[in-house]
């Protein structure tokens, strides 16, 4: 022992002082913990949104075949519609101004959507949001009601019973939430069909009168839309002939349009995105199933491999009470059948 | 050895840095895809790559720029202007103004500097009816005598119907004065892009519906007012849905968007002869691309396309030798010269394979700019 140090005064030396092997352990951990804390604080908030978006849980009874679902002939189903993994997700849109009391509104869009993840194929059939139905809590209506009386649970049970249709998850945006989104993905690439020119166009997202109206323009051919006007495109249907239906079929552009841009994002875009999106997204996918649905999504390049339709007649016709359309029963649920078993 | 001091110090600091830089690198892992358009002027990279004969007026974000041997200049301030287009004389622009609920056509300088207003598509301060009495005026274009002007109007319009029809008015005059040359399908969109000819008449696009009941685009052409209804003929088929067409300077050609009722937008090019138009040859098929736009001297066409990882609809420009390749120079062929200490049988002569045409692509000009697709460009030479 040298002199003039004592052993105490040794021990506590050393215990001060470390081995660079611990040092250098505790430096990794360190930096592992760190970084763990540097991507929990990135990703935390857009997983408290997704976490209130996800997940949502509907309590949907039994459907109630109707008479007029029995009475249709069964169309055998491709065999390639029914692919492993393959499931149904119903898309509604909706009003979400001050017309309405939160959670008692109207579906302006309402798509059954048919992904088959191993044959990488989807499609898509548009309700038109004027179509006379029975209602699964009785009654019967314009099946934009549906949602309105059950909200998500209603909208699903009504179509569910009315088509005969096995619907997994649904997706509920409000107008506010598709400008949002579709601003918070940069915009989106469209070839409009036509222009879009409404001089009563519904001023009600930013207007302190929701019964307001304004003239729109959207000019026809290939375009880069915002937020806003990619809205007036698919909500617009006064000057469309075809009303609903032609609706519709813009509503099923933007859609692919969309998806187009979302494939271009990063797992790093999530929290702005889910930021934009806040409180105007509610889907019953839960946040796990939605990771992994995003890099299957991805895989869908094929723009030949999306079909979309819309209702038309004959599988429809006006006349229906308050300016509804009354389905062709057996029409219909023929092609639901082929599509979405 | 280390002191535990500065080891609880110089880990606190290796924590601190790790965590802020984890953060701030996934900030930066963002896509680009919502990183707004940068101003043509200020973009970067700039358009000095290929430099475009002539000066090219184009629209972004409400404002007219030109761009002359490599350089952007800002014509107009962000106020709503958009389709320029040239007097045939190239000394002045009409352009429009886009307010919220109307637009106008103005007169402007090569500079950018307003001349007069030509319409007045305001409701009157009196008007009890101001949704009605509102209007939109679009696609102004020039006669070649450059006295009437060309343009979409929405009038007549039918309540809920408001269809776009081509108008014709004097220059200097009123709408009152003006004549109304198409009778849009109600409930379609109308009539759009007049492009006047030098025959007389006009090029334009109706939107109509298809026989499977799809909105669709066609061009027509037509040689008198004919609001009655009887008016020229289509020269597109419904089930093409082209749009956007635009005349060769020697106006021996067409080219044109169509989308086949589709997500999609090919460049085709059609032959001319003033009144139909020949077979159609798509020389671009994997862009979606808009407002082909013929440059004055015949050494291409310009467009607006998306480009990967860019804002949207960048300028392009197709050199003319991708849709009319040069004739390949004949390859020589040997040829037998009887004589000399060879006497036998001569080898007959072989068809020599053609030379290979380089193949031509599209040149990206600008990166990051996001022109508006919805506005026709003007190219002065």
């Amino acid at each position: 022992m040298p002199l003039g140090i004592k052993p105490g005064r040794r021990a506590r030396a050393s215990r001060r002082r470390l081995s660079i092997t611990r040092t250098a352990v505790l430096a990794v951990f360190a930096v592992f913990i760190s970084a763990m804390a540097g991507s929990l604080a990135y990703f935390l908030p857009a997983a408290k949104l997704a976490w209130d978006a996800t997940g949502q849980v509907v309590s949907i009874a039994s459907p109630t075949p109707l008479p007029s679902t029995a009475q249709s002939s069964p169309t055998p189903t491709p065999a390639n519609l029914q692919g492993q993994g393959a499931f149904t997700v119903l898309l509604l849109g909706s009003d979400d101004d001050s017309k309405f009391s939160a959670d008692h509104v109207l579906t302006q869009s309402m798509i059954l959507v048919r992904v088959i993840p191993s044959s990488k194929q989807v499609i898509m059939l548009s309700i038109p949001r004027d179509l006379y139905v029975p209602f699964w809590t009785g009654g019967s209506g314009k099946i934009d009601g549906a949602y309105s009386y059950g909200q998500a649970g209603g909208a699903i049970a009504t179509v569910q019973q009315d088509f005969g249709v096995h619907i997994n998850d649904y997706i509920w945006i409000g107008l506010l939430g598709l400008v949002k989104l579709i601003d918070a993905i940069g915009g989106i690439d469209v070839v409009t069909s036509a222009p879009v020119i409404d001089d009563y166009y519904p001023s009600d997202i930013y207007s302190r009168n929701p019964y307001d109206y304004e003239r729109v323009a959207v000019l026809g051919g290939p375009q880069h839309l915002d937020g806003i006007h990619a809205m007036q495109y698919v909500r617009s249907r006064h000057n469309d002939l075809q009303s609903d239906i032609g609706r519709s079929k813009r509503q099923q552009q933007v859609l692919l349009a969309i998806r187009q841009k979302a494939k271009q994002m990063s797992p790093a875009d999530v929290p702005s995105l889910a930021a934009a999106l806040g409180g105007e997204v509610k889907t019953s996918i839960g946040l796990d199933r939605v990771a992994q649905l995003i890099p299957l999504a991805a895989t869908f390049d094929n723009p030949d491999s999306i079909t979309t339709m819309v209702m038309t007649p004959p599988l429809i016709h006006g006349g229906g009470p308050g300016g509804s359309l009354l389905p062709n029963w057996s029409a219909i649920l023929a092609l639901v059948r082929a599509y979405f078993p | 050895m280390i002191a535990r001091f500065s080891l609880a110090v110089g880990l606190s600091v290796l924590m601190l840095l790790t965590s802020v830089g984890t953060y701030m690198y996934l900030g930066g892992r963002q896509s680009k895809v919502a990183v707004p358009a940068q101003k043509p002027t200020a973009a970067s990279p700039r358009a000095h790559a290929y430099n475009l004969s002539g000066t090219l007026y184009l629209s972004q974000s409400g404002a007219i720029y030109s761009l002359s041997t490599g350089r952007f200049h800002q014509l107009t301030p962000e106020d709503g202007w958009t389709q320029p287009s040239l007097y045939p004389d190239n000394s002045n622009l009409l352009a429009v103004r886009r307010q919220p609920f109307y637009s106008d056509v103005y007169v402007l300088g090569r500079y950018g500097q307003v001349v007069r207003k030509v319409t007045s598509n305001t409701a009157p301060a009196r008007s009890h009816d101001t949704t009605g009495d509102s209007h939109w005026s679009f696609y102004p274009r020039l006669s070649p005598d450059g006295n009437t002007l060309w343009m979409s109007y929405d009038s007549p319009k039918f309540g809920y119907d408001v269809p776009f029809s081509i108008w014709a008015m004097p220059l200097g005059g009123t709408i009152r004065q003006g004549k109304l040359w198409t009778n849009a399908i109600d409930y379609t969109g109308g009539d759009m892009q007049p492009i006047p000819l030098r025959g007389g008449g006009i090029m334009y696009t109706k939107f109509s519906y298809g026989p499977d009941e799809n909105l669709v685009g066609q061009l027509w052409r037509t040689t008198r007012p004919t609001p009655s209804g009887v008016e020229g003929k289509a020269l597109t088929q419904p089930g093409e849905d082209c749009i956007q067409p635009s005349i060769s300077p020697d106006g021996t050609q067409v080219v044109m968007v169509c989308t086949f009722e589709k997500q999609i937008a090919h460049l085709e090019i059609a032959s001319w002869n003033g009144t139909t138009l020949g077979p159609r040859r798509a020389v671009i098929v994997d862009q979606m691309v808009a407002q082909p736009t013929w440059a004055p001297d015949g050494s291409g066409i310009a467009y607006l396309a998306p480009a990967v990882g860019s804002a949207p609809f960048q300028l392009w420009f197709l050199p003319k030798d991708a849709y009319n390749p040069p004739v390949p120079s004949p390859t020589p062929v040997p040829t037998p010269i009887p004589g000399g200490p060879y006497n036998g049988t001569l080898p007959s002569p072989s068809t020599a394979p053609a030379a290979a045409a380089p193949v031509i692509k599209p040149i990206q000009i600008t990166t990051n700019d996001g022109f508006d697709a919805t506005s026709p460009m003007a190219w002065a030479p």
